[in-house]
């Protein structure tokens, strides 16, 4: 299924549609940012503040293109054998006992060493072969038959060399295996990689990519996306709370709510019954938005005057 | 790759957003597929493929913006010539008054300059010249006609062309704006037009002539403002870089303090690819856990005994840095800066202990950590500056302050000129501390020829430390802690 057989712009405006049907609320930056991964085949680095739907994109991309999705979290201490592949040692170790037990009947008539060698050679190399390899989400993604979205999540939890192992895979769609040889890519997996930007990602791995930045929305797709993701809040309800949302990040505070915490919110209050903002629901809820138990008692004084602000905007 | 795309990311990497050729490629074959009709959506996937960090974004977004303001009368040709037809049709409307169509303006904002769109003086003229403007000044044609058509679409091309052809992109220096406008001028066929004023004169058609003059003057105005927007933007980019480049080579204490600002982010930088560089060596220890699948993989081949073993335990090899520093008044004019390096390695070091004296030493590791450069290391000069230099009391302090702390993974900076007073630098303390230490660093403002003339004691010092430098200017600076920092 492809997003990408129109001109242009149609395709695009078209990218930004089949989102929203989807559940997510893209606007032209992004769109564009899928249009152009598709036609010049390039993975997309999607950095921004946490809660701000970089995974939500991948997942959503995955469901429109009907493709499988291939997650893999980065952490500390990532390294090959559990990302790329690994081999089943397990199954190797049988294999080499299988083979000593059956050497004697298959050499059975070779006179001398220099003949059992020889006739050794004749078989097949099995030890290190596909058969033996175990795939991890990277190659996984290669070899599927199918369309794939990988996505590396958090690849800035990641370390420096983990970055290295997967230039070949970014630029090139395909993994080298020493032992085998290099496997290329059948269908191209659409690749997404997350970062919250805790250490700054290489060149070499920034070079390969698009930079999607996605912002803290505007308070037109703010609502846009409660609408889409909580339907139930009325509108009236749902202007006020963006607008309050709004507000809440001009603030200086330490972790700056996010469009998830929004839509957390925007739930609580539809189970608490709320059809408009008053200081006190916004008081009781407001652990909600806030993370840190500094920013809610700083903010504990301001909430009247920004809830009234917030009314004001909506009327 | 098209002259204009060319163009845009020399200023691009001029304004220090590192375009490597590959994304060169990505971007042209970005245009190819969108074309220049839709500027934001441009704008907006070019920045995807060209601009890699949040920093890099916002340098993006200025040189967009302030390229193809010009660039636009580059590659919007049919573009412009459907709006062209597009003010024909509307009859030519005389555009004097207030309610200009968005496109007539867009015209003349692409003709004059931007601040000029408003006043409506350029447009009203060229406006009220459209008058005899037929089909067929589509056709390229000569300045004259061009002028006498008032067609601007031909105008703006031509200009561009000319533009082109005299290689206005080469414009540095304001005293050339003359030249260039005159060339481009030249380029597009002025003598011709001349001629025919002159003529015109002489014909007594005094009218034609004025008319044709007048006409001649906008298209002159409208040349230099694109003559001044090229070297504003030439000249903005090369004399940023410019700087930079000075900055790095000149000596530290001749550094004013308006260039503070520009110097604090270069050593921020600078600091960062040091430790980005450093903190990747990682050695493999031989202990802790077992990785049993790692060393049941590499004993395959031993038929499955342990013989080969792998370990998980990583050791990240993190630089340990004790960093002193000299901001007595001898040192005055270098110590900011010192300071400066000294706070940008607290930001980027996990494990970096600054210390500053002149008289007595203190630790000024927390006053870095709470406070931002502009306030800590004024705030550093005053707390330990002013004093006369006694190296001897510094060294005796700092002994008593972490001797115990220094062991063999830990680098001792410092940075100072060794000049004493006279007071004996007991370097009998540097030896010991040399011992524990993995190494000292000595780095000294002055030059090597002064080192022991007068009261400097470096003589004695520099025998006790792993290496005495100079280090009087940004770049050698870098040099030396790199150096250092590979030979770990």
């Amino acid at each position: 299924m492809t997003l990408v057989d129109k001109e242009p712009t149609a395709a695009i405006e078209d990218i930004q549609k089949r989102f929203e049907g989807a559940g997510y609320i893209c606007d032209m930056h992004i769109a564009t940012c899928i249009y152009l991964s598709q036609k010049l085949d390039k993975p997309i680095l999607v950095e921004g503040p946490p809660g701000v739907g970089k995974t939500e994109l991948a997942k959503a991309t995955a469901e429109l293109m009907g493709a499988d999705l291939i997650r893999l979290q980065c952490y500390e201490g990532l390294d090959e054998s559990k990302a790329l592949y690994e081999w089943k040692y397990g199954k190797q170790l049988l294999y080499t006992q299988i083979l000593k037990e059956k050497l004697g009947d298959l050499l059975e008539d070779a006179q001398g060493l220099d003949a059992s060698m020889d006739k050794l050679h004749q078989f097949g190399d099995h030890f290190f072969s596909e058969q033996f390899l175990e795939a991890r989400p990277l190659l996984q993604a290669i070899k599927s038959e199918k369309q794939t979205v990988l996505l590396i999540d958090e690849i800035d939890k990641s370390d420096h060399e983990f970055e290295a192992y997967l230039l070949e895979i970014l630029s090139d769609y395909q993994i080298t295996v020493p032992e085998i040889g290099t496997i290329k890519a059948k269908t191209k997996p659409i690749v997404f990689l997350t970062s919250n930007n805790s250490r700054e990602m290489g060149d070499a791995l920034k070079r390969r990519c698009l930079h999607l930045y996605i912002p803290f929305p505007d308070s037109d797709r703010e609502r846009q996306i409660i609408e889409t993701r909580v339907p139930e809040v009325s509108e009236n309800l749902r202007n006020q709370l963006v607008a309050f949302v709004q507000q809440l990040r001009t603030q200086d505070l330490k972790k700056l709510p996010a469009v998830s915490e929004t839509i957390d919110w925007a739930r609580t209050l539809l189970l608490l019954h709320a059809d408009s903002l008053d200081t006190e629901i916004v008081r009781n809820t407001l652990n909600m938005l806030l993370k840190f138990e500094d920013d809610i008692d700083n903010m504990h004084i301001e909430i009247p005057k920004m809830v009234a602000e917030a009314k004001k905007v909506t009327r | 790759m098209n002259r204009p795309l060319a163009e845009f990311v020399d200023m691009l990497r001029y304004a220090d957003v590192p375009v490597s050729i590959g994304e060169v490629l990505d971007a042209a074959r970005t245009i190819d597929l969108l074309g220049y009709s839709d500027r934001n959506l441009l704008k907006s996937a070019l920045s995807q493929v060209m601009a890699k960090t949040t920093d890099e974004m916002v340098s993006f977004d200025q040189c967009f913006d302030d390229f193809f303001t010009i660039d636009t009368d580059l590659n919007l040709g049919e573009n412009l010539l459907e709006q062209a037809s597009d003010i024909d049709e509307s009859e030519n409307s005389d555009s004097t008054d207030g309610g200009e169509d968005a496109q007539l303006a867009a015209l003349d904002n692409l003709e004059n300059a931007p601040s000029a769109s408003g006043d409506g003086g350029g447009g009203g003229g060229e406006g009220s010249a459209s008058s005899p403007s037929e089909g067929s000044g589509m056709q390229p044609s000569t300045l004259l006609e061009m002028l006498e058509q008032a067609d601007r679409t031909g105008l703006t091309m031509s200009m561009n062309t000319a533009a082109e052809a005299i290689g206005l992109s080469n414009i540095v220096l304001s005293t050339q704006r003359g030249l260039f406008t005159r060339r481009v001028l030249d380029e597009m066929g002025l003598a011709e037009v001349n001629q025919e004023i002159g003529d015109r004169r002489r014909a007594d058609n005094e009218e034609g002539a004025e008319e044709l003059s007048r006409r001649l003057t906008v298209l002159f105005e409208a040349t230099r403002d694109m003559v001044e927007r090229q070297l504003a933007l030439t000249s903005a980019g090369k004399s940023n870089q410019f700087r930079q480049e000075v900055l790095k080579k000149i000596r530290l204490s001749n550094i004013e303090n308006r260039d503070f600002r520009i110097m604090r982010d270069m050593v921020r930088k600078m600091a960062r690819r040091l430790t980005d560089m450093n903190s990747r060596v990682r050695k493999v220890k031989n202990r802790g856990h077992l990785d049993i699948r790692k060393t049941m993989r590499r004993n395959v081949a031993y038929d499955g005994l342990l013989f080969e073993t792998h370990w998980k335990q990583k050791e990240k090899d993190r630089p340990k840095v004790l960093a002193v520093c000299d901001v007595s008044g001898s040192v005055a004019s270098v110590a900011r800066f010192l300071l400066l390096f000294l706070y940008s390695m607290n930001e980027v070091l996990p494990n970096v202990r600054s210390f500053a004296f002149s008289g007595t030493l203190g630790e000024i590791t927390d006053l870095f950590e709470s406070h931002g450069p502009e306030e800590a290391i004024p705030e550093a000069i005053e707390m330990f500056g002013g004093r006369s230099t006694n190296y001897g009391r510094a060294m005796e302090d700092f002994k008593d302050l972490v001797f115990d702390e220094i062991d063999s993974r830990t680098t001792v900076i410092f940075l100072g000129d060794g000049r004493s007073n006279g007071a004996d630098p007991r370097a009998d303390i540097l030896r010991d501390i040399k011992k524990r230490a993995k190494r000292v660093i000595w780095l000294n403002p002055e030059r090597k020829s002064v080192w022991g003339t007068g009261d400097s004691e470096m003589p004695k010092i520099a025998p006790n430390c792993t290496v005495a430098e100079v280090c009087n200017s940004l770049s050698k600076l870098e040099l030396v802690i790199r150096d250092l920092l590979k030979t770990s």
